[in-house]
């Protein structure tokens, strides 16, 4: 069938690639590998004599009080230290020499070992987070180590340049996602400033100001309070003058006090929490730049505490417990410091950090319960502060008066409930219920409940933690369908003589692999029933129409031991989507305005019916008497799933439901095709000889309406907002200007109808996708 | 009172008799040995037994002590599997009643020291996702045990859910 198909030359130019490339040649044992960056051995030998001379100073310096003479003694070390400095050096340059490294598209593989060869593979769905960490020394050679964290352990790959590092973290994060993409794509993307470390498309959600950082130390109990010691000891032994006695007691102080300081003042310099494409990012240090990424997924609890002295401030601190993170030593520097969401923040800042790190969680609506009266007996000190409170989400218990601490745990992530009471509780009748979660610093602890109470909480606690996983467990079953196991598709793509590697895309539905240059292979995850019908006899009925767009085409059709697939024309150009991320702005504003006309063009594709109507789907297609009611039927299925949330999320959301349906039914206006979702991630773009130019519009679906021309209009620069880059915003503020100079000031209004319609059409996305629900209550609220 | 640590809706399964056997046999022979030692030391090196004296009193009122706890010890410990949780008690002045949800649990273990073993007895601990966790039973037969153990396995792997 496919050769009855007219040859099609490529559009695209030389530097706009066709993505991805023809299928690279098959991988042999001889791929080319990498090493680590030359300066690797200097480097790690120069950490070892930092180390060395550190040690060696702190010795001095502990003896100096008893002997003077001790220094020019100590000088036979010299040479023994270079030697040392030698030895590291050599061994740092053999361990060096035979590291080797592959990541591209089909590995991420570390070669290693001289003598015992080591070579670790780490599959790209394994990977739970890529972090950078740039040590002093490694940072002023520009040099960063790449650490990846996968299940339990994590690997060490140092050093690379900052710019090779970041990019292979993004990479690595998309691919760790299970998005598809290839390792050359990111090849322009530009790099990281030195002191940020923020990548492009990130956009800064948090930064906290050295002297507010500086500011919160210096008020923090945990730093008063060795600090009082110390100042108490100090003066109370010079008055005596005894001062050398309390030596042995100040020196560990003042280490401690130290060692905190380096944590929490130098360790969180330059703190910026930042939304990046690939979920959150954190990055912090002064000296070492560490910047890590935060896997929402594996959040299991926030705590939030508060100083008593930050009060008057209203600052808070934030810190999460993160499956893995913390290791098996629990508390060693690194691992704390890993936990730390915000070192001091706002409440605004919080509120911000907390609805991205648990999305769509409202805390606010919590009721809290104090503990009863009696329990000032056994807590006399912070009896009033005590207090515990659920939703059928979230459990939050709350206890401190020197320092306010506020412990939430969802529901889903409860590992089991203890309820615990000593001989006086018993007497008062109360006691404590502990909801235990995985180590970390969130420890949920409902203190001096009524033992009633008490005993409520830990069953119901129970029940609500099964329904909770239930829920997760059905959520995941979707996604295990999803991305099922490839069974079917593998006999598929032997029949087609292609293999995983070929795959350009996956969405709910299907996956896409390149056959060739002109045609893909698209597998349906589930039979799509009369879907695909509908959709080829639809692109059928378009063969002729020339509206200056390439369009979707199916060539082929069929199924293979269960598995439904259809061979498509191939786009040519790239995808529209991953275009923009690294096109500058001149480039993408001449694309978007074709994107604009493409818009447009769509209106003119014929539709099957006549009148206003759903095209593709179930019982379709099914005529509708006027827009609104037409409307109101595609909002049934997605307002089922979501309207509970909604109704908690957006407060005056019957009255944002009722404006739309008294907007909708003024409309008045002759139906036209309606593509439903034209976003960039459906658009195709080639290099034209003015420029860019958006040529090709697929993936038409379910969404597909004969319906209001605006829609397609509206839609194209609303989506813009949820691409993720940087300036998308921006993009589609002037994309919508843009607009209304060609159609008027009237569109205005309309297109801020179809935010609130769209906002409605999307809202079950919270179930998969907590950016595009974010994006949904924003259109809901304005 | 009790209602606060009673298992819901079932009446609680007990530890094995010979555990309270072997808590009686620990706590008549550990602590005397135990404070022999010092109680020795003291009178080789000082001489002074009186004080040796004082430290074997003390055993003996340590041992006193225990013997009166090891019953409602014993008696205190519970555990029951419910549909799907496990709840597990004890304490006597410090109670608690903990829960472990079947789909929690990562690892279940069975132990029987020297000790154990001589008296005919294992224990079975559960872990979780989390350390605070906690769920041990001691003093099971290890016919008990193993069957405990095996059904758990399985209600585990029936409730299994990640993380």
């Amino acid at each position: 069938m496919s050769a009855s198909q007219p040859q099609r030359t490529s559009s695209a130019e030389p530097d706009i690639r066709t993505e991805p490339g023809p299928p690279p040649a098959t991988a042999g044992p001889l791929k080319p590998t990498e090493r680590p960056h030359p300066l690797t051995p200097f480097v790690r030998g120069w950490l070892v004599f930092v180390a060395i001379a550190i040690g060696w100073g702190r010795e001095i310096v502990t003896n100096a009080g008893e002997n003077q003479f001790e220094l020019r003694g100590l000088l036979w070390i010299l040479p023994v230290l270079a030697v040392v400095v030698l030895l590291a050096a050599i061994a740092g340059f053999i361990s060096w020499y035979f590291t080797r490294f592959v990541i591209d598209d089909e590995e991420l593989r570390i070669d290693t070992g001289a003598i015992f060869k080591k070579s670790t593979k780490i599959p790209f769905e394994r990977l739970q987070s890529v972090d950078i960490v740039q040590p002093l020394a490694a940072r002023i050679f520009g040099l960063a180590e790449l650490r990846l964290d996968a299940g339990n352990s994590t690997t060490k790959l140092r050093y690379l340049t900052r710019s090779k590092a970041s990019r292979f973290r993004d990479y690595l994060l998309t691919r760790a996602h299970g998005y598809q993409a290839s390792i050359r794509d990111l090849d322009q993307q530009s790099v990281a400033s030195v002191f940020t470390d923020l990548g492009v498309a990130d956009q800064p959600l948090v930064r906290v100001s050295p002297q507010r950082l500086i500011v919160s130390f210096l008020l923090s109990t945990e730093w008063l309070i060795p600090a009082a010691i110390s100042i108490i000891i100090l003066v109370g032994t010079t008055a005596f003058e005894m001062l050398p006695l309390a030596l042995g007691a100040l020196i560990p102080l003042l280490i401690g006090m130290l060692s905190l300081i380096w944590r929490r003042v130098i360790g969180m310099f330059n703190f910026t929490l930042a939304e990046s494409p690939r979920g959150l990012r954190i990055t912090r240090g002064l000296t070492n730049l560490t910047s890590q990424s935060v896997p929402i997924n594996r959040v299991q609890g926030v705590k939030t505490s508060q100083p008593l002295l930050w009060k008057p401030l209203g600052w808070y601190r934030v810190d999460i417990d993160i499956l893995g993170h913390a290791h098996e030593d629990g508390d060693n520097s690194e691992s704390t410091a890993s936990s730390v969401l915000l070192p001091v923040a706002s409440l605004d800042e919080v509120e911000l950090a907390l609805a991205r790190v648990l999305p769509g969680f409202d805390l606010d609506e919590i009721e809290l319960h104090p503990a009863p009266k009696r329990a000032r007996w056994l807590r006399w000190f912070d009896f009033w502060t005590l207090r515990y409170g659920w939703d059928d989400r979230t459990l939050i218990t709350e206890h401190g008066w020197f320092t306010h601490v506020r412990d939430v745990v969802p529901h889903a992530k409860t590992q089991s409930v203890r309820i615990e009471q000593g001989p006086l509780q018993r007497l008062l009748r109360l006691a404590d219920v502990h909801v235990h979660t995985p180590r970390g610093p969130v420890n949920a602890l409902a203190h001096q409940l009524d033992d009633h109470a008490a005993r409520e909480l830990a069953l119901s606690q129970l029940d609500r933690a099964r329904a909770a996983r239930a829920a997760e467990r059905e959520h995941r079953a979707v996604d295990m369908v999803r991305s099922d196991d490839h069974e079917g598709g593998t006999e598929l793509l032997a029949r087609f003589g292609i293999g995983r590697d070929q795959l350009l895309g996956s969405g709910g539905e299907s996956e896409v692999f390149a056959v060739d240059h002109e045609r893909v292979l698209r597998i349906y995850r589930a039979a799509p029933g009369r879907t695909a019908d509908q959709l080829s006899s639809l692109y059928d009925s378009w063969r002729g129409v020339q509206i200056g767009l390439e369009l979707p085409m199916i060539m082929e059709m069929g199924d293979l031991n269960g598995r439904f697939y259809t061979v498509d024309r191939r786009f040519s150009g790239r995808n529209f989507s991953n275009w923009l991320q690294q096109a500058d702005m001149a480039q993408r504003r001449s694309a978007l305005i074709s994107f604009l006309d493409a818009t447009e063009r769509l209106q003119q594709l014929p539709s099957p019916v006549p009148g206003f109507a759903r095209l593709i789907g179930n019982g379709a297609p099914q005529q509708f008497g006027t827009l609104g009611e037409l409307l109101s039927n595609m909002l049934l299925a997605p307002l089922q799933a979501s309207r509970a949330r909604l109704e908690r999320d957006v407060p005056s959301v019957s009255e944002v439901w009722n404006r739309l349906h008294a907007d909708l039914a003024q409309r008045s206006v002759a139906p036209v095709l309606v593509h439903g979702d034209i976003c960039p991630p459906n658009a195709y773009v080639s290099q034209g000889p003015q420029g860019p130019v958006v040529t090709g519009i697929g993936d038409f679906s379910p969404h597909t309406l004969h319906a209001d021309p605006l829609m397609d209009l509206a839609g194209g620069v609303i989506f813009l907002e949820l691409e993720p880059y940087a300036e998308a915003s921006a993009d589609a503020a002037w994309l919508q200007a843009v607009a209304t100079e060609r159609h008027g000031r009237d569109i205005v209004g309309w297109i801020d109808v179809y935010r609130r319609y769209y906002g409605f059409y999307f809202s079950n996305a919270y179930e998969f996708d907590p950016n595009l629900y974010a994006w949904c209550l924003r259109q809901l609220g304005r | 009172m009790e209602e606060l640590f009673a298992p819901p809706a079932y009446g609680w399964k007990r530890l094995s008799p010979k555990y309270r056997s072997m808590r009686i046999l620990t706590s008549l022979v550990f602590p005397p040995i135990l404070f022999t030692i010092p109680a020795v030391i003291v009178g080789v090196t000082s001489g002074k037994w009186w004080i040796s004296g004082f430290i074997w009193a003390a055993a003996i009122v340590i041992v006193i002590i225990r013997l009166a706890f090891v019953t409602r010890s014993w008696r205190s410990w519970g555990y029951v599997e419910r549909e799907d949780d496990l709840y597990i008690t004890h304490g006597v002045m410090f109670r608690n009643l903990i829960a472990v949800p079947y789909g929690r649990m990562q690892l279940v273990e069975v132990e029987s020291g020297p000790l154990e073993r001589a008296f005919g007895l294992a224990s079975v601990t559960l872990k979780t996702a989390s350390p605070e966790t906690g769920a041990r039973i001691p003093g099971l037969t290890p016919e008990e045990a193993t069957r405990l153990r095996d059904r758990l396995t399985e209600l585990g792997e029936a409730h299994a859910s990640g993380l």
